[in-house]
């Protein structure tokens, strides 16, 4: 895929959001922290229904940034809404954005988005209907809490993240299970193969979680916490790197020397795949 | 009886005050559930003779509302001036007077501080009535032009397993838990703001009224503070948000009179509806158009609604006003304009703008996809006028109105039986298992894990500490407010009924110092308090006396702590059918971290350290959780020496500054044993300790509630210079061999940690 990032264009982090979306100034934050440059970008901004002035343009970015939140209330299926507004307008502008080979990014609420959107697992390109799902939590709960991941697949975002390696990041979701419905075992079959899964939730230690609550959180499929797509240009995680960019930001700093968050090294491989060009 | 009601317009009525006789105001009051007395609805016929007219039906309403207790404190009011409103101190920017106390937080920044009940309406329907409390307390935030950081939510209900009949009309106890757990979860979430503190109380006076405390924190810039007053004549009334309904009628009066049988079918229409996607973007709006210095004014729409909006802002602001009621956004065609009057709908705000910007202000509102309309206008007239079809519908002198009524009310005390019961010491590991698996003890972390604690990324302390899938309950949670700045805020919500009950003096002071030692665990001076006074009935004596003798334990313990009150709120007539609520006294409390990376948090550290015990453990059982268990009764409540706490405080400040600290936690509920237990819980090490020292009996020396403590763990290297800074006894060490061992002379305890944590995570229920 030919990559149009680089000479002459700037590496601009665009955080989209609409009513509802609630993690959009901590992730502008933690973009600003390691030095790229993010504007908070509304829905209406990009689908123009704004006065002339306020209006942006996707291709303008050079990631799309999707928050987390309850964007219209979520209460209907989470990330439905946000995801027939962006289909019912920029359907075009984010296929072009994708297949120039530029990066889009959901968190939480965003990745639901993402899901909802067919942007993945895509496994034969942008679906039509949604090919997974995140669900209710297997014990039917919102959960707030530090989780461990396992970086078990790199994308083009994660490089910098050292393959097997275990980050603490917390999630907070009530929908945060990832399923294929019915089609489980056949379609994590080709997500394994095509090396999609970039982070499963997992022990302290590393080992893995087998599903158990409460280092599963969710009860997710295969410990699934976070896939891309098969070009590795577009990746959605439920758990949240935003809230952990700084090492006070961790659920058990005070047991810790000082350090840095473990969400920190996650941006930080965004801007250096950006500075690569790929 | 002649008809007291005239027509004047389609849904207009004018009532015949001046001709009435009593029995006409009575029916009066009843039928129009105005709740108003005998002598308030005289007061207000008086004020008509001087009108030489009859009023209407909407400005009967706005006495109601205006004059209601929620409203006015009628009750309240003396005893507050005489204590808890009469601390001084020099952090204070702007406080009691308006929705939200103004703090001092920095050189240029404030914080500023809410918490209100919201109790009848969560009764009635747990679910709803805990969301729009929440919205509500946001509000009052917002309109001072502040950003919220943080929510906290003080909850009492009656036990969870209660098996007896209920009375007539009330829900189930578990049933309100679960609906005010989930309208926190399912409203605080979607707002976006951090739910980090609060507390879950139980006691069977809450049966029939479960109480719903909410607060909020916010953060400004000073120069940016916005009041709740018009600015200038002339200066136009902009309301925005939600629509106005039929939701919410008759909230203010629904709070200020007991629940009853008939609460549930009679008051339904006087619990709001909550839209958190609604609240979301009209925060945003809000604070932006006063970031652009675009407003002169701003108040939210929460208890008498629009009534009590418009006629407090003119007032305040030493003005008049006039609305027009036909410009209000309505949910529900035909609303009478009485009803369009006090609607207490949500997720509205109403600001006052120069005429010159409403212009702008309105396209702020349009950005964010939120209505705005312009409703009226100040003008100069220190009158409140409300337009209807071209006709004026209401009219009245705003000094009468919100001057309101003051009631000294008598009051008369029922002592309590304080002599302590005799008894023989129970079996020691029995009671402990069964402490820790009481429902005032036992994790919360099933609730907690529930609200989203960390939306915002500001979160320093969490509520839950320790190593990961073993957390324990923290202190106080820690907020890093600003991006540029170290400097942090503790918040901790604090109260224990118990103690209230068996001694409303004593009960309401050790809830202050209970609030000053859970800001201190975190290494944070205490700075300021907000009280949410929840009471009984004021019309009964002893109630009365109940509600008096806390205030003046209140005062004497916060200006002891110089840590003023900033803000509160007042709910009376909490009554069952058994009688009134236990006292309940909640206070938030607020300190100041230097630096949030010198927090400290509650879990033990490593094993191989010390523990030291700060403070005197007295035989003061009364209302302690002991007691409460094993079915005894009497007692002393803890006593308060704020002169030797404030020292422990300065000692163990200064240690937690020179990183002498590993971790720290107040001695509460539950004792030394409590306290050492969730310590190794978070930890997830084992305790020694040796408390042979001293003749009391065992059991008063690890269940005593004594105030004033705290146990500490120190390493070994540091134990030296640490006890040349605090005041403490080395009491025992940390292990890793999983068990808490207590010696006391001849007597050795040794119970299993997991055991413990296994009764504690289960005691609510299990996640």
């Amino acid at each position: 895929m030919g990559c149009r990032i680089g000479e002459g264009m700037k590496m601009r982090v665009c955080v989209l959001f609409m009513e509802g979306t609630n993690c959009e100034d901590e992730t502008r934050r933690a973009f600003e922290q390691i030095g790229l440059e993010a504007e908070l970008v509304h829905l209406k901004q990009l689908t123009g229904d704004v006065i002339p002035e306020l209006r942006r343009n996707l291709g303008d970015y050079s990631v799309l940034m999707i928050p987390g939140g309850w964007s219209a209330g979520d209460y209907v299926r989470a990330g439905a809404i946000f995801a027939a507004r962006i289909k019912s307008k920029l359907r075009e502008d984010i296929k072009d954005f994708i297949e120039d080979g530029k990066l889009v990014l959901g968190v939480c609420n965003g990745f639901q988005v993402l899901t909802e959107l067919g942007l993945l697992p895509a496994f034969e390109g942008i679906s039509e209907t949604p090919e997974a799902a995140l669900t209710n939590n297997a014990n039917g709960r919102f959960q707030c809490r530090p989780v461990y991941l396992k970086h078990t697949g790199k994308c083009r975002f994660t490089e910098k993240i050292g393959e097997d390696n275990v980050l603490q990041i917390p999630v907070a979701h009530a929908e945060g299970r990832f399923t294929f419905g019915e089609n489980d075992e056949k379609y994590l079959e080709k997500l394994i193969e095509n090396e999609q899964i970039v982070f499963r939730y997992c022990r302290a230690d590393g080992s893995d979680a087998l599903g158990e609550f409460p280092w599963n959180p969710n009860g997710s499929l295969y410990d699934i916490a976070g896939i891309c797509n098969p070009e590795k240009n577009v990746l959605g995680m439920m758990p949240h790197p935003e809230r952990v960019v700084d090492g006070i930001q961790q659920a058990d700093w005070t047991r810790k020397k000082k350090g840095r968050g473990d969400g920190r090294i996650f941006f930080e491989s965004i801007r250096e795949c950006l500075k690569r060009g790929f | 009886m002649p008809e007291p009601y005239r027509k004047i317009l389609d849904n207009v009525y004018e009532i015949d005050l001046l001709e009435a006789d009593d029995s006409d105001f009575e029916r009066i009051s009843k039928e129009k559930s105005l709740g108003l007395s005998l002598e308030e609805l005289k007061k207000i016929r008086d004020y008509f003779k001087r009108e030489r007219r009859n009023p209407t039906d909407v400005e009967l309403e706005a006495f109601a509302q205006s004059w209601s207790e929620h409203c006015c404190y009628k009750s309240s009011k003396p005893i507050l001036k005489r204590t808890v409103f009469t601390i001084k101190a020099p952090q204070n920017i702007c406080v009691i007077a308006e929705d939200a106390g103004v703090v001092d937080f920095n050189k240029e920044y404030a914080y500023v501080v809410a918490l209100e009940s919201h109790n009848h309406p969560s009764a009635l329907d747990p679910y709803g009535g805990a969301a729009t409390g929440i919205g509500g307390i946001l509000r009052d935030v917002v309109c001072m032009g502040a950003q919220p950081i943080a929510l906290i939510d003080p909850l009492f209900f009656g036990p969870l397993n209660y098996k007896e009949k209920l009375p007539k009309g009330t829900k189930h106890p578990q049933y309100l838990f679960k609906g005010v757990v989930s309208g926190i979860a399912d409203y605080g979430n979607r707002v976006g703001i951090p739910t980090i503190a609060g507390m879950v109380e139980f006691h069977e006076s809450y049966i029939s009224n479960c109480l719903v405390n909410v607060g909020c924190i916010g953060i400004i810039r000073k120069d940016e503070v916005v009041h709740s007053r018009v600015g200038n004549v002339g200066d136009v009334y902009i309301m925005a948000g939600g629509k106005t309904g039929r939701d919410g009628i008759h909230g203010v009066s629904f709070a200020s009179a007991e629940l009853g049988e008939e609460s549930e079918k009679k008051d339904i229409p006087a619990v709001q509806l909550g839209y958190a996607i609604m609240k979301e973007p009209l925060m945003h709006a809000c604070l932006e158009a006063n970031k652009k210095k675009l407003l002169t004014g701003m108040k939210d729409f929460g208890g008498g609604g629009l009534s009590c909006v418009s006629s407090e802002m003119a007032y305040a602001g030493n003005k008049g006003a006039v609305i027009e009621l036909d410009n209000v956004p309505l949910k529900q065609e035909g609303m009478a304009p009485w009803e369009i009057w006090v609607s207490e709908s949500q997720e509205r705000m109403m600001m006052s703008v120069r005429p010159e910007n409403v212009k702008k202000v309105l396209k702020i509102f349009e950005f964010w996809d939120v209505p705005a309309t312009v409703v009226g206008r100040a003008d100069d007239t220190k009158r409140i006028k409300a337009v209807y079809k071209g006709k004026t519908v209401l009219d009245l002198d705003l000094d009468f109105l919100l001057k309101g009524v003051v009631y000294d009310r008598p009051a008369k005390y029922v002592a309590r039986d304080e002599a302590d019961p005799g008894f023989k010491m129970p079996d020691l590991e029995d009671t402990a298992l069964r402490m820790l698996n009481s429902p005032r003890v036992g994790s919360r972390e099933s609730i907690i894990r529930r609200y989203d604690h960390e939306v915002r990324g500001n979160t320093i302390l969490k509520p839950m500490q320790g190593k990961i899938n073993h957390q324990t309950h923290g202190d106080a949670a820690v907020i890093k407010p600003l991006v540029d700045s170290f400097q942090g805020l503790a918040i901790t919500a604090d109260v224990n009924p118990i103690f209230c009950k068996q001694d409303p003096y004593w009960g309401a002071a050790s809830a202050v110092d209970e609030a000053v030692r859970n800001l201190v665990s975190v290494n944070s001076r205490p700075h300021s308090m907000a009280d949410c006074l929840n009471f009984g009935n004021p019309e009964k004596e002893d109630r009365m006396a109940d509600l008096i003798k806390a205030c003046e334990g209140l005062y004497f313990a916060a200006n002891a702590f110089e840590t003023p009150f900033v803000s509160g709120n007042v709910s009376l007539y909490n009554e069952g059918v058994k009688g009134p609520i236990a006292p309940t006294p909640t206070l938030l409390g607020i300190g100041i971290v230097k630096d949030v990376r010198k927090t400290v948090s509650s879990d033990l550290k490593e094993t191989g350290n010390i523990l030291y015990l700060v403070g005197k453990t007295g035989q003061e059982m009364g209302g302690s959780e002991y007691y409460r268990m094993l079915g005894l009764k009497g007692g002393l409540v803890p006593r308060v020496y704020p002169e030797k706490t404030k020292k422990s405080m300065n000692c163990i400040l200064k240690a937690m500054d020179k990183k002498l600290v590993r971790s720290c936690h107040d001695l509460s509920t539950g004792g030394l044993l409590v306290a050492a237990a969730e310590m190794a819980f978070g930890g997830d090490l084992g305790v020694e300790l040796d408390i042979s020292e001293g003749n009391m009996r065992t059991d008063y020396k690890l269940f005593s509630e004594s105030n004033g403590r705290w146990l500490i763990e120190v390493r070994k290297k540091d134990a030296e210079r640490f006890e040349s800074v605090v005041d403490a006894k080395k009491i025992g060490r940390t292990t890793k061999d999983g068990k808490l061992k207590i010696k006391d002379g001849k007597i050795d305890l040794e119970l299993p940690l997991e055991e413990l944590r296994d009764k504690w995570d289960a005691a609510l229920e299990k996640e």
